[in-house]
């Protein structure tokens, strides 16, 4: 077309003929690349920006906890316990005289860091077993598929549960390494079907056709071609997922089989206070609004995230 | 709809199977040996090897795996090591008041959902539309155990007992001891607080599903023609729109189910509830793993036969669906 522009029909260099497009298309501004047009529309969401703001703020909490926070979150201080807040302890103190603010602050890591690591573990592992399962299909697939059908036979958390009942939950980082783990292990499943559809349909279209034609490998349209077509969807799924994984995290804590004390952890946090909830709700009322702003924060930017990628769907 | 039934309930069994082979394998990779548990302080080499041969954990793997499910299937589920008692009989005895809250939180959810995602759809874009869905929002980003502290701090301790924190009243006819009372308003006043806690997470979804699946139909065809039939705008939204935006909702539903079932787990113990989820959480607690293994067995089981349930529920909303054929 280009070529055409500068030359015209009438052989005179840039002189289009009558009937040409090419002015039409000379006065057309360039086209935007997706990722430019989803950074547009994410912008414009103001919700997305508000759940955005959250996540960034927690992020950076959670990276500066050591500096940020007052006390360390596993100091005991038996002449200070249960203390309303005040101007030393802004959100007072629990049963062991513990700051509650430095445990909220540290309490963010574990949040986050299962949060994040969960989902990408999960991704990590089931992107490829969709990818796989979608393009080469047959046995491979129908092998893939029943493995994932076999994690799906069970509600997600029950077998949350039944992981870290296996793994004996331990408190520090081999703890929250045992949680990602479990939860990581159950999330599989939704990554692999929803790659393995896409691949399905992909896979058919004549581009894929053309690359084989031009006598690529499967690796290269694998990784070239299929897996940049499917990615939207799972940027979607994932960033809600993280908001799902955080609750999940939370409520093994709660049931004691997350990570273990002294490990600042909010659902644990949560779990122990409710006992003294009668005499000092705001202690219960700490943790459990961390969670439940975190989980927004995620939950608005994957809204907006989904809203920009695919505006059908708003 | 009969070769429908009876296929569905054949796929059920290679699923009930792959369920026993996971908690077989959980049990197998439990750390400890069961034997040196049960002998405690009086283990001996000689009563180790003879209880390993009485219990045929001195066979392979998979001769072990049979006889275990052998025994699962004849209704031997175990003895809990903490009470004594049969493992089958006190899931049983559990069962239905899990059940109930699931039943009743889904209830819930249906009852806030439709109005809402209604209301959300027709008014789109208006106030009634943004408070919808901000409310929808916030149901999915609280966590139902959460809710349900939040609900105690208001309702049992703000209004001084108005709704009982704790404990259980079962309904008539379903006392499984001859010392409880059973009552009616007094299991509703119970039920309550968790029902809402699990039910609320479940309305926000389906809020949002509902109304989008309602802002795609109003927009069909079909439900133009309705309009120019010169049917009112109510009859058009509730008999036309309202049953083929319900299809989609149902699937959700269906897979709700199993997030309802893990909410139940937590936030019976939040309300010490004496359901399922109590007995799992504290069998694992006091690591009674032959009470855990019937807890979860159950607890699988009964995922499977309501999405089963489910499944079945569409062919009554949809008549398209043909599943015989």
């Amino acid at each position: 077309m280009r070529h055409n522009a500068l030359r015209g029909n009438t052989g005179v260099v840039g002189a289009p003929a009558l009937g040409d497009v090419v002015p039409a298309v000379a006065s057309r501004p360039r086209a935007e690349s997706q990722l430019a047009q989803t950074a547009r529309r994410l912008k414009r969401s103001k919700t997305a920006l508000v759940g955005l703001g959250i996540v960034t703020t927690l992020v950076l909490v959670a990276i500066f906890a050591d500096v940020l926070a007052p006390y360390s979150p596993i100091l005991n201080s038996p002449t200070e316990t249960f203390q309303s807040p005040n101007a030393k302890h802004l959100l007072g103190t629990d049963q062991f005289g513990r700051d509650m603010l430095s445990r909220i602050i540290y309490g963010s890591r574990i949040s986050l860091a299962v949060g994040l690591s969960s989902v990408l573990l999960a991704i990590f592992v089931g992107v490829p077993l969709g990818v796989i399962a979608g393009f080469y299909g047959g046995k491979l697939d129908t092998v893939i598929m029943r493995a994932m059908d076999l994690i799906l036979a069970f509600p997600v958390f029950l077998l949350a549960i039944v992981i870290m009942i296996m793994f004996t939950p331990t408190a520090g980082i081999v703890g929250a390494m045992k949680v990602i783990m479990a939860i990581g292990i159950v999330r599989i499943p939704i990554y692999a079907r929803l790659v393995r559809g896409s691949v399905l349909s992909i896979k058919e279209k004549e581009y894929i056709e053309a690359c084989r034609a031009l006598g690529q490998r499967d690796p290269k349209i694998l990784w070239r071609h299929v897996l940049p077509n499917c990615m939207a969807p799972i940027i979607v799924t994932g960033t809600l997922s993280i908001a799902t994984a955080i609750i999940v995290e939370a409520s093994l804590s709660f049931l004691g089989l997350g990570t273990q004390p002294p490990t600042p952890s909010w659902g644990w946090d949560l779990k122990a206070n409710v006992a003294w909830i009668q005499l000092n709700p705001w202690l219960a009322l700490c943790p459990g609004l961390a969670i439940f702003i975190t989980v927004l924060g995620f939950n608005l930017f994957g809204d907006g995230l989904r809203d920009a990628l695919d505006p059908r769907l708003k | 709809m009969r070769e429908y039934i009876l296929r569905r309930i054949a796929q059920m069994v290679p699923t009930v199977l792959m369920i026993t082979l996971v908690v077989f394998a959980m049990m197998q990779a439990i750390p400890g040996d069961p034997i040196i548990t049960l002998l405690g302080d009086a283990y001996d080499e000689d009563d180790a090897a003879r209880f390993r041969q009485q219990y045929g954990l001195d066979k392979p793997i998979y001769i072990q795996y049979a006889i275990w499910l052998g025994k699962l299937v004849r209704g031997d589920w175990g003895v809990s090591i903490l009470t004594g008692r049969p493992v089958l009989e006190d899931v049983l005895i559990r069962l239905p008041v899990t059940l109930e809250l699931i039943v009743l939180a889904m209830g819930i959810a249906l009852l806030i959902a439709i109005p809402a995602g209604i209301i959300a759809a027709v008014r789109q874009n208006t106030w009634a539309d943004y408070t919808a869905m901000s409310s929808a929002l916030v149901g999915i980003s609280i966590p139902d155990f959460f809710l349900g502290i939040l609900l105690l701090l208001l309702f049992s301790i703000g209004l001084k007992g108005f709704l009982p924190s704790s404990g259980w009243v079962y309904l008539p006819g379903t006392c499984p001891t001859v010392a409880c009372e059973p009552s009616l308003w007094g299991n509703l006043k119970h039920a309550l607080m968790p029902a809402i806690a699990l039910g609320v997470g479940r309305a926000a979804i389906l809020t949002r599903l509902l109304r989008a699946s309602l802002l795609e139909i109003i927009r069909m065809e079909y439900v133009t023609t309705a309009r120019a039939k010169g049917l009112a705008e109510k009859v058009v939204i509730l008999k036309h729109a309202l049953k083929n935006a319900l299809i989609p909702t149902v699937t959700i539903m269906g897979l709700q189910v199993g997030f309802l079932i893990g909410g139940a787990i937590v936030v019976e113990t939040v309300f010490a509830v004496p359901g399922l989820g109590t007995y799992g959480i504290n069998a694992i607690i006091a690591r009674d793993y032959q009470q855990v293994q019937g807890f979860i067995l159950l607890v699988a089981i009964c995922f499977v036969v309501i999405n089963f349930l489910v499944d079945l529920t569409y062919s009554f909303l949809d008549p398209r669906i043909r599943y015989g054929s």
